[in-house]
Parts: structure tokens; C-alpha cells; sequence
């Protein structure tokens, strides 16, 4: 598996505050990843380390091959007209595409004579994928591609994006904080909160490997004080809401049952998101978790801090 | 890169270009009525001290008043609009737009990109000085040959020689760094017309120093007698041949002046001349011209060096 996109203990810092901490991911090539998490997670800061607006601090971030990278707020002179903004890119780049960029702004009806700055933000948002893709990327980078557009246009441009995946080996890095976009054409998961990377991984292997647990609330542990070596829980800053038996095995549980990834309590209901074996106790329900649980359990769940000791605590 | 660099800043270009071409224009219509009048209204034997050569003298006089008062203000003005219009929105105007993520992040590296707009910007900021320069050098002796030269006159002496192309190169250099600093375009410019104009009282009160002056010690009069000579101090020298700032008190009798007469201070000063005192000037005589021009430039274009340097550096540390 050849890696498009390799972070090693990335960190990175803005003044005294790190955005972005002890990062470590791989994008393997031809994958389309969704980047997600909350606003503030270090989403932007990775994508900047990886195209090189920003330098890292700690670690290294690297991209093999070619990297084109749009944007938040997908940034173009607006006093330029379309035409001009390709004769930018193609005196700017050393690879460069410019019959086909024409072309496929010619097919999605944007003027080439227009100013940028009257396009429509569908419009504005297609000339700058497509002054991406005329550099013929390993890998496109897209910060927010979807922000501030219509459902048609947000249509518009995944398709513009996924016709190039299908044409040719392409990774593409995209990042949003509405993960309902990304569903139906992501196929990596990448999540972040708090500077801190919480999962990465094949999306198809991550919906298999968790669960959603529900059932009575005395099914769990109540916390027994934390083990040997291990931060105290609930510590500052972790959302409200039973947060505090993350990690632990569940009640009888065995060695090689469920992790639970995070928990929320409603009155004598409890309901898990879990990674592993479902357990044995009948009174659980046991379903598969959507992305969009996935997603939300993991940005309620622990510092990343205590991920890698929950696969030592339960075998 | 050019082609993104003429796109980019072609407004600044073609103002500045037309605005030179208008000057120009202005400074050759009113060289060639100056030369027109001369013909016709100066007797053979001009300059020299005929009647009509006097006439003539006021008359060049009057045409040369009427057009440096449009352009006596450019010594200061221009290099500000230059720093404002051509250094400050080069970094500026992108992080403000953020259209740096999009500039920095294709294959052409940000140093590259940073040198080739420096470099193209700058020269073309210097080749606009020089001709300015050029410009004035050609349309003031029309008027002024045999007159006065450009030494003297602090505000001429910054319209030629190679002084324009050094301030507007600061200037420019100026409003880069400024933009790359406050990465927003306003506060920038505003930087820029504050730092010049300090920068020119800074090296308006360093350019005595430019060189040792000249002593020359008067009897009679106060006055050096060279309208091209820049003044340093004046003292006085007492008859025993020691320099003073003041003579002591009671050496003659001294009385303030009302309004603008200077009847008692002349009245003082011929005293202290009957006494046996002299006056001593320290002075640059006119023929410093280029070696105060070249230090001038000389400053300025370090000065450059250094504010464009830091400019890079602060942008290749964060581009983002």
C-alpha cells in the first residue's frame, strides 16, 4: 500500500497554542479521504503543513508526488477573467493541462471571458478545482470545498472531483465538518478534534470493526479509579455526559469483548459506540454504527492521548 | 512569472507611466515656450548686464516659479505614493485576500516568486526614478543655467542625480515589508507615508554630516555669498582668534527686532565687525554635489537591502 499523503509525529504550532499535535496518518494512494472534525480541530493546519504554507513545529508531514492544493474560501484574483486565471496557472506550474481545463470549464457553461470576482460561488468553485486539476496532481487537496454552496453546486463540484478519480490515480484529501457530504464518495476517514488525530483508517473497515450498543444503564461499569499508569479520569476540558468509563471493558466483560469508544446516557438507557466482538449479554442491542455515528462517537471520545491503551487494557 | 507580475501590478505601472509621460510633456511645453521667449525677447549680448537681459532673467524667473510650485511637492509625495501603491499592496493585498495560499501553493516556489516581483518591481521603480531625474536635469537649465545649481536646494537636490531612484526604491521596499508585517493593504500604506516622511527629516539632519564642512571665516557681513552652498553653523570668531557660539554680553549694544526689519540685529553685527570680530561659516560648497548624492543613495539602498530582506525572510518563515 503506497502512501499519497504520510504524517510522523507532525506538530505544529501557532505561537504558544499547538494546532496540531503528535499527528501520525497515512492517505494511501488513489483513496478519496475525508478530513473531519470540529471547527478548530486542525484540519486547515494539516493541509497547510502538507502543502507547505505552514512548517511543522515537530515531525514530518510528506506527499509523494505532486501535491495541488485549493484553498478555504477558494482564493483566486478576482480581477482576473477565467482565461486569465488559467494563464496563471500555466505560467506558474511546470505540469500543466490546459486543453482539458478549458474543456471542462466549457462543459459546465463558465465563461472564460467573465471576471472571477462576478462568477457564481458554484462557478468560482469550479475554476479553482479545475486550476487544480490542470496540474495533473498525485494528489488534490481540498480545504472546505463545499462550504457556502448550494446542494446543486456542492453536487456539481464532488462530480467534477470524482470524474477525475475515475480517470486516473488520483488521491484526494478533502476536509468538512458536515460529514453527510463526504458519505456516498469518501472511502478513508481521517478525524480530528483538538489538534489531536482520533482515527484514521478504510471507512468500509472502521463501520465493521465498531458497533452501537444500547441497553440498560447498570449494563456498564461504574469507573473503579483508573489503573496503574493511566491519567485520571474525567479530566478537564472532556464534553459533559458520561464521559467517564471510556476505555473500559463492559460488565462480566472478557477479554476480546467490546472497547467502548464513547457514551452517552439518557436516563436508564445507555448507548455505546464500541470497537470489537459484540458482547454476549443479550440485553444489549447490537447494530452497526453509520458514519455519521462513527464520526460523532469519536469527537465525543477520549484524548487521543488514551487511545492506544485501550487495545492494552482489554488484550 | 513576468507575465503574472505585469497582470498583477499593470495598473500601478501604467499610472505611474502615464503620470511620468504627463510630467514630461508639462516639462518640455514650458522649456519650449521658455525657449521661445528667450529668442524673441533677449538682445544679443545675453546673459550679460544689459537692461534687457534683466528683463529676461525675471521673466525665465517667473516661468520657472510657475511650474516648480506643481512639482515642489514630489520629493516627499512620490516616494510615499510608490511605498503606498507598489511595496505595500505587493504582500498586503494577498494575505488580505488570502490569495497567497493560492499563489504559494503551485510549483513556483515562494522565494522565486517573492525574487521575480522584487526584482521586476523594484527595477521598474528605479528605471521611474531615474527618468524623473532624467526629466528635470534636461528642462532646469533652460531656466536656471548660470543661476543657481541643484546643491543647495534640498527639495531640487531630491528631483536629480540618482537621488529619486533611491527613495522611491525605500519607499517601495518600505511598503513590502509594511505588508508583510501587517498583512493588510491600509495600514500598510499608512506606514509607508509616515516612514518616509520621517525618514526624509532623519537623513535632512544626517546630510550635514554627509562631509567635513568648509570654513570660511567673513568680515562684514554675515551672509556667504554662494545662494548654491549648503549652511551648517555659523560662529563667531573674537579678535584673539578664539571661535565662540555668542560674544560675551556687553561686547556691543543688541536690541530686538520688531516684525520682519532686521535693523538691529545688522546694527549689532556691524559693532561686533568694528570690534575686530569676525564671522566664521561652516558650509558644503556646491561642488559635493554627487558625493552627497551618492552617500544619500548609498543609504537608501542599504536601507532597502535591509527592509526587503526582512521582508523574505518573514515571508518564507510563514507563508501561510
Amino acid at each position: 500500500m503506497r502512501a499519497a499523503l504520510e504524517a510522523a509525529g507532525l506538530g505544529v504550532r501557532y505561537r504558544r497554542a499547538w494546532a496540531l499535535r503528535d499527528c501520525s496518518l497515512s492517505v494511501p494512494a488513489g483513496r478519496v479521504a475525508a478530513l473531519v472534525g470540529p471547527n478548530g480541530a486542525g484540519k486547515t493546519t494539516l493541509m497547510h503543513a502538507a502543502v507547505g504554507l505552514l512548517r511543522p513545529a515537530l515531525g514530518s508531514v510528506r506527499v509523494r508526488g505532486e501535491a495541488a492544493f485549493v484553498a478555504q474560501d477558494k482564493p483566486l484574483y478576482d480581477g482576473f477573467t477565467v482565461a486569465e486565471t488559467l494563464s496563471f496557472g500555466r505560467r506558474t506550474n511546470s505540469r500543466w493541462d490546459g486543453t482539458s481545463a478549458a474543456d471542462r470549464l466549457g462543459r459546465l457553461g463558465v465563461p472564460l471571458g467573465r471576471k472571477v470576482g462576478g462568477l457564481s460561488g458554484g462557478q468560482r468553485a469550479q475554476v479553482a478545482i479545475t486550476l487544480a486539476l490542470a496540474r495533473r496532481p498525485d494528489l488534490l487537496i481540498l480545504d472546505e470545498p463545499l462550504a457556502n454552496l448550494d446542494p446543486l453546486a456542492r453536487h456539481d463540484v464532488m462530480r467534477t472531483v470524482m470524474a477525475e478519480v475515475a480517470e486516473r490515480e488520483l488521491t484526494v484529501l478533502l476536509s468538512s465538518h458536515v460529514v453527510a457530504d463526504l458519505e456516498e464518495t469518501c472511502d478513508w476517514l481521517v478525524v480530528l478534534n483538538g489538534g489531536r488525530l482520533q482515527v484514521s483508517g478504510d471507512i468500509e473497515d472502521l463501520l465493521g470493526e465498531h458497533l452501537v450498543l444500547t441497553g440498560p444503564a447498570d449494563l456498564i461499569d461504574e469507573p473503579p479509579g483508573g489503573a496503574p499508569g493511566e491519567p485520571p479520569r474525567g479530566a478537564p476540558g472532556e464534553p459533559p455526559g458520561g464521559a467517564w468509563d471510556r476505555g473500559r471493558g463492559l460488565a462480566g466483560g472478557v477479554a476480546g469483548g467490546p472497547v467502548v469508544v464513547s457514551a452517552s446516557r439518557t436516563g436508564r438507557q445507555v448507548s455505546l459506540l464500541a470497537r470489537g466482538e459484540p458482547p454476549r449479554d443479550p440485553r444489549w442491542q447490537v447494530r452497526r454504527p453509520g458514519l455519521d455515528e462513527l464520526v460523532m462517537g469519536h469527537l465525543r471520545g477520549p484524548g487521543p492521548a488514551a487511545l492506544p491503551r485501550l487495545t492494552g487494557v482489554n488484550g | 512569472m513576468i507575465w503574472v507580475t505585469w497582470r498583477q501590478h499593470r495598473a500601478q505601472i501604467l499610472v505611474t507611466g502615464g503620470f511620468l509621460a504627463l510630467l514630461g510633456l508639462l516639462l518640455l511645453g514650458s522649456a519650449v515656450e521658455a525657449g521661445v521667449y528667450v529668442a524673441g525677447h533677449a538682445p544679443p549680448g545675453c546673459p550679460g548686464p544689459a537692461v534687457a537681459c534683466g528683463e529676461v532673467e525675471v521673466g525665465l524667473a517667473y516661468r520657472y516659479e510657475a511650474v516648480y510650485t506643481v512639482f515642489g511637492w514630489m520629493p516627499l509625495v512620490l516616494p510615499a505614493l510608490i511605498g503606498a501603491f507598489w511595496g505595500a499592496p505587493l504582500l498586503g493585498r494577498e494575505y488580505e485576500r488570502g490569495t497567497h495560499r493560492l499563489a504559494w501553493t503551485q510549483s513556483v516556489p515562494v522565494w522565486r516568486w517573492l525574487a521575480v516581483k522584487l526584482a521586476l518591481l523594484g527595477g521598474a521603480v528605479v528605471a521611474g526614478g531615474l527618468l524623473l531625474s532624467a526629466m528635470v536635469s534636461l528642462w532646469r537649465p533652460v531656466f536656471r543655467a548660470g543661476v543657481d545649481s541643484t546643491f543647495g536646494n534640498i527639495g531640487v537636490f531630491n528631483m536629480v542625480g540618482v537621488a529619486p531612484a533611491a527613495w522611491w526604491l525605500y519607499a517601495f521596499a518600505l511598503g513590502t515589508l509594511a505588508g508583510a508585517l501587517f498583512r493588510r493593504t491600509l495600514p500598510a500604506m499608512a506606514l509607508v507615508v509616515a516612514g518616509v516622511a520621517a525618514t526624509m527629516f532623519t537623513l535632512l539632519q544626517v546630510s550635514d554630516h554627509y562631509a567635513e564642512p568648509v570654513r570660511a571665516e567673513l568680515s562684514g557681513t554675515v551672509l556667504l555669498d554662494d545662494p548654491d552652498a549648503r549652511l551648517v553653523r555659523g560662529a563667531w570668531v573674537e579678535p584673539s582668534g578664539r571661535e565662540v557660539a555668542e560674544p560675551p554680553a556687553g561686547s556691543c549694544p543688541r536690541r530686538a527686532d520688531a516684525g520682519r526689519s532686521s535693523r538691529n540685529a545688522e546694527a549689532w553685527q556691524e559693532c561686533l565687525f568694528a570690534k575686530g570680530y569676525r564671522y566664521a561659516v561652516y558650509y558644503h560648497p556646491p561642488a559635493r554635489f554627487w558625493r552627497f548624492q551618492w552617500t544619500e543613495a548609498g543609504i537608501l539602498v542599504l536601507a532597502s537591502g535591509a527592509l526587503g530582506g526582512l521582508a523574505v525572510r518573514r515571508t518564507l518563515r510563514r507563508p501561510g
